[in-house]
Parts: C-alpha cells; sequence; structure tokens
C-alpha cells in the first residue's frame, strides 16, 4: 500500500505494510476497553483506601459492573478464536521463543532506555517483548477466568480453601497484569521509539522502515534478516575496536 | 470500656429456644419455613435471617441418648477474620470486643463468609449480579451499646446465657466448670477463652468440644493474612515501583533518543 501525504506531495512516499486485520485489533481492543475497568473496579475493593468507593449501593454497582466487563472479556478472546481460527493457529506459532529472545531483551535496556542504536537480533512480526506481553494477558486472562469463576459461582459449593486460594491467585494474577500494562502502556503508547505501534494496533500498518528496522525476519526473511544482522554485528564490532585503536 | 462476652451454659440450657424468637423479634427477622428433618433442631442452619439457633446433637452412651444443645452464632472473635477481609469496613472490631456489622455498608462481596473460621455470617446474593448483603448476630449491638442486655440472654428462662465483661465471664465460666466436674461432670470445661484473642461468647461445655461438634482448638486462617498483610502491600509497593520506574525511563528516553533518527 503506497500513501502519499497530502500536503508533502510526491516529496514523500510511505510504503505501509499491513500487520493486524481488523479482527486483531478487535481483539485488542475488546480487551483492553474491558480490562481497564475490571481494573478499576477490582482494586476499590482490593486497596483498602477506596473502601469509601466500595461500600453499599455503590460497591454492589461496581462489583455488577466487574462481572459484566469480565464476561466480555473472556468473551472476545473466545470469539476471534472462533472467527479467526487459522490466523489464530499461525500467530502462535509466531509467538513461540528462540534463543534470540534472550539476547533481543539483553539489549532491549540500552536500546529502548538509552537510545544507543545498537543491532537488535531480527524479529519476526512480534518482537519478544510483545511475545512476552501476550503470553501474561493469555495465561492471565486464563487465570483470572478459572479464579474468577470460582468467586462468582462457586462461594458456599466450593470448599472455603478453595475460595480463598481463588482470592489470593486472582489478585496476584492482578498484581502481575497491571505492572503488565503499566509496562506496555509506556512501551506502545509513551515511548518515541515505537509510536508506530499505536499506529498499527489502531490502522492495522506499519511503514516499511518501521518494519525494517523492528521486525527484519518478518519483512526480510529470517534467511536475509541474519545476514543483514551478521553484516551489522561484523559494522559494529569494526566500530568499537577502531575506536579503541584511535584511544 | 472493657471487653465484653456471653457466657452459654450448656447444663443450664433447655433448649427451648426463647433466645432464637427474642433474636428474631428484637432484629425483626422474618420467620423462614422449615421441615421436619427428624430432629427438633430447628432451623437446620443460620441463614441470613436467623442469626442465632440451638444446635441439637444426640450421643448415644451406655446405651442412653444424651442430648447436647449449644447455643449457636456469631463467636465474635478478637482476633476476626472477617474484620481483616471485609473491604468496605462493615465488619468492625468494637471497642466493646464484639465485632459489629453496619449493614448499610456491606455491598454483599461475601468475603467474611468464607474465611471466617466457625463459618458464620451468611451472604444471600443474586447468583447473577451479586446483588446482597451479609448478615450475622452482632451482640446485639444496638442494646448493649446503651446499656441493655442482648436480647437473647435477657429472654434466657433458665439463665443460662449470661453477658457481662470479658475476665468476670471468664472467671464465672471456670467456677462453673468446676461446680459441675465436683456433681458428676468430669469431662466439664470452659470453652472460648484461650484461643483468638478470647472469645466474645464462651461456652460452659457439660462433655468434650468434639462432642459439640466444636473445633479444640481453632485457629485463624492464615490465608487472610497473606491476603491482606502481604499480597496487598505489594500490590501497591509494584504499582509503585512500575508507575515511578516507567516515568523514570521517560526522562531518560526523552534525553536519549531523538526524533529525527526514529524510523
Amino acid at each position: 500500500m503506497t500513501v502519499r501525504l497530502r500536503k508533502t506531495g510526491s516529496a514523500i512516499q510511505i510504503r505501509w505494510i499491513p500487520r493486524y486485520t481488523f479482527l486483531e485489533r478487535a481483539l485488542h481492543w475488546g480487551h483492553t476497553v474491558t480490562f481497564l475497568p475490571l481494573a478499576m473496579t477490582g482494586l476499590v475493593l482490593f486497596v483498602p483506601q477506596f473502601a469509601p468507593l466500595a461500600r453499599g449501593e455503590a460497591g454492589q454497582f461496581l462489583r455488577l459492573i466487574h462481572r459484566i466487563c469480565a464476561v466480555f472479556f473472556g468473551l472476545v478472546p473466545i470469539l476471534y478464536a472462533l472467527l479467526e481460527p487459522h490466523r489464530l493457529l499461525a500467530t502462535i506459532r509466531e509467538l513461540g521463543w528462540s534463543k534470540d529472545d534472550l539476547l533481543w531483551v539483553k539489549n532491549a535496556i540500552p536500546y529502548y532506555i538509552f537510545g544507543k542504536h545498537v543491532a537488535m537480533p531480527p524479529q519476526r512480526r512480534w518482537n519478544t517483548g510483545e511475545k512476552l506481553n501476550v503470553w501474561i494477558m493469555v495465561a492471565g486472562t486464563i487465570t483470572f477466568g478459572i479464579t474468577g469463576v470460582v468467586m462468582w459461582f462457586g462461594r458456599g459449593i466450593v470448599p472455603t480453601w478453595l475460595f480463598q486460594a481463588a482470592v489470593i491467585v486472582h489478585d496476584l494474577t492482578m498484581i502481575v497484569t497491571v505492572n503488565m500494562f503499566i509496562v506496555h502502556f509506556f512501551l506502545a503508547v509513551v515511548h518515541p521509539l515505537m509510536w508506530q505501534s499505536l499506529v498499527s494496533m489502531r490502522f492495522g500498518v506499519v511503514s516499511e522502515s518501521y518494519a525494517r528496522e523492528h521486525h527484519a525476519a518478518w519483512f526480510y526473511g529470517e534467511k536475509r534478516a541474519k545476514e543483514l544482522y551478521a553484516q551489522r554485528l561484523a559494522q559494529e564490532q569494526a566500530k568499537a575496536q577502531g575506536g579503541a585503536g584511535e584511544k | 470500656m472493657s471487653k465484653v462476652a456471653m457466657l452459654y451454659d450448656a447444663s443450664k440450657c433447655t433448649a427451648c429456644r426463647g433466645c432464637q424468637v427474642a433474636c428474631k423479634q428484637w432484629n425483626d427477622l422474618p420467620g423462614i419455613t422449615t421441615s421436619n428433618r427428624g430432629s427438633y433442631e430447628n432451623p437446620a442452619d443460620l441463614t441470613p435471617a436467623t442469626y442465632t439457633r440451638i444446635r441439637f446433637r444426640e450421643v448415644e452412651e451406655g446405651g442412653q441418648v444424651k442430648w447436647l444443645f449449644l447455643n449457636w452464632g456469631c463467636l465474635h472473635c478478637t482476633e476476626a477474620a472477617c474484620v481483616k477481609v471485609c473491604p468496605t469496613g462493615a465488619l468492625k472490631h468494637h471497642p466493646m470486643g464484639f465485632v459489629s456489622f453496619e449493614r448499610d455498608l456491606c455491598n454483599g462481596c461475601g468475603y467474611c463468609t468464607q474465611f471466617c473460621p466457625f463459618h458464620i455470617p451468611r451472604t444471600e446474593t443474586d447468583v447473577l449480579t451479586g446483588k446482597g448483603k451479609s448478615s450475622k448476630c452482632t451482640m446485639c449491638q444496638d442494646r448493649i451499646t446503651n446499656g441493655e442486655l442482648p436480647a437473647c440472654v435477657k429472654t434466657c428462662p433458665p439463665k443460662a446465657l449470661d453477658y457481662g465483661d470479658f475476665d468476670a465471664m471468664v472467671a464465672k465460666g471456670q467456677a462453673r466448670v468446676e461446680a459441675l466436674k465436683a456433681r458428676g461432670f468430669p469431662n466439664a470445661n470452659l470453652w472460648g477463652d484461650k484461643f483468638l484473642g478470647g472469645l466474645g461468647r464462651l461456652y460452659v461445655l457439660t462433655e468434650a468440644p468434639e462432642k459439640y461438634g466444636l473445633p479444640t482448638k481453632p485457629s485463624y486462617p492464615w490465608v487472610a493474612s497473606i491476603w491482606q498483610d502481604w499480597v496487598q502491600p505489594l500490590a501497591e509497593a509494584s504499582f509503585v515501583v512500575g508507575i515511578l520506574g516507567t516515568a523514570l525511563a521517560w526522562l531518560i528516553v526523552r534525553r536519549n533518543i531523538r526524533m529525527e533518527e526514529v524510523e
């Protein structure tokens, strides 16, 4: 897809590459608009400082909101799986781990925080951080679902130790996922290097240059991406040695 | 004000259930339809509208049936797990030593029912919406804070129920246990003064607690402590670290990344 920017006329041409389907984006935003109210209403019951909001009728209302959102939070991924099963399976394969992921994590801090333009191991459609986010969210959704059903329908039916365990696990899952959300928000919305991630989740496309930089294995294919990565590493090494020689 | 307690003397109780009636009357609780289960015990269990009831236990001893009565309801633990887990403050530990309940504050979450070591509070909620309230014996908080006796204590014809200062009730219970031992009840004992900080409902029993279906040494649900004393502060700390950490990262990023070079 070639898009001609209106004001700059023919000067700039950006090639946009489709990255997410409409349903993938619907899944993402469907989960977002249910996750946030779930977290907020849940925290009202959880954090003692919010106790005044949890009281009486207001508390009952918040618990109702929590339940309604929970239903859709669980329904959205199921609907997605039913509507795009083949693409989902392909995505799951893309989300597999490799030993490059460790190296990516190691390089992520100088790259994303200190702005060092170090060579990153070539990534496919999902980089390591995105994969981590997806898997934590998948595991979190399943855990929330199981413990939530125990707490919703299990009171008086399941043994109390199981209910108590469900409460604790539900809360621990909340700690992990809410912190994951904070980091995800920072990297996907706030972080200047990743401004296109928000664009891609809104319109489904990323620019060619972004794909080349952040998803080389997806853009060039595994083989070519590895070659380029090796070249880049060699360049960096030469530069480092040259720099050391001058001193 | 010092801590108060009720003292129930099983050896005096005739199971007339006057306490059940007085409780319903004072707390304005509706009657419920029950069925014959082959026992005089009625109703079968505590309900949101039944704060107190007499438990009937039939034990066979030497070919003879023995009836063990037990007045049952909130035990008003000093170390009360329900108070710990209640997210609204509807359940509180009153300075007088009982566990008070403020119905208006309750949102029906039902945590109290799942953490009470005696399974006393009852929450009746709509299965789908979760709308409802918890309830339990409040030791007649509206009476005792105004210098009156709890309704059940006031009405008890054989004076099996007593109410007063905790220490006085313990002393009275111990004296009664000694008297019972001397009069042919070698297993007589006082139950409730030595655990969970001392209960607000003490029992003089003629037999071992297990015979009444009571735990010998009930313990505080440790999960409640882990939840409120560890998981909860851990969550708050993690949010502070998460938010401050990303804010700091953002400040560093802003200094280090030139947008002209961003692809």
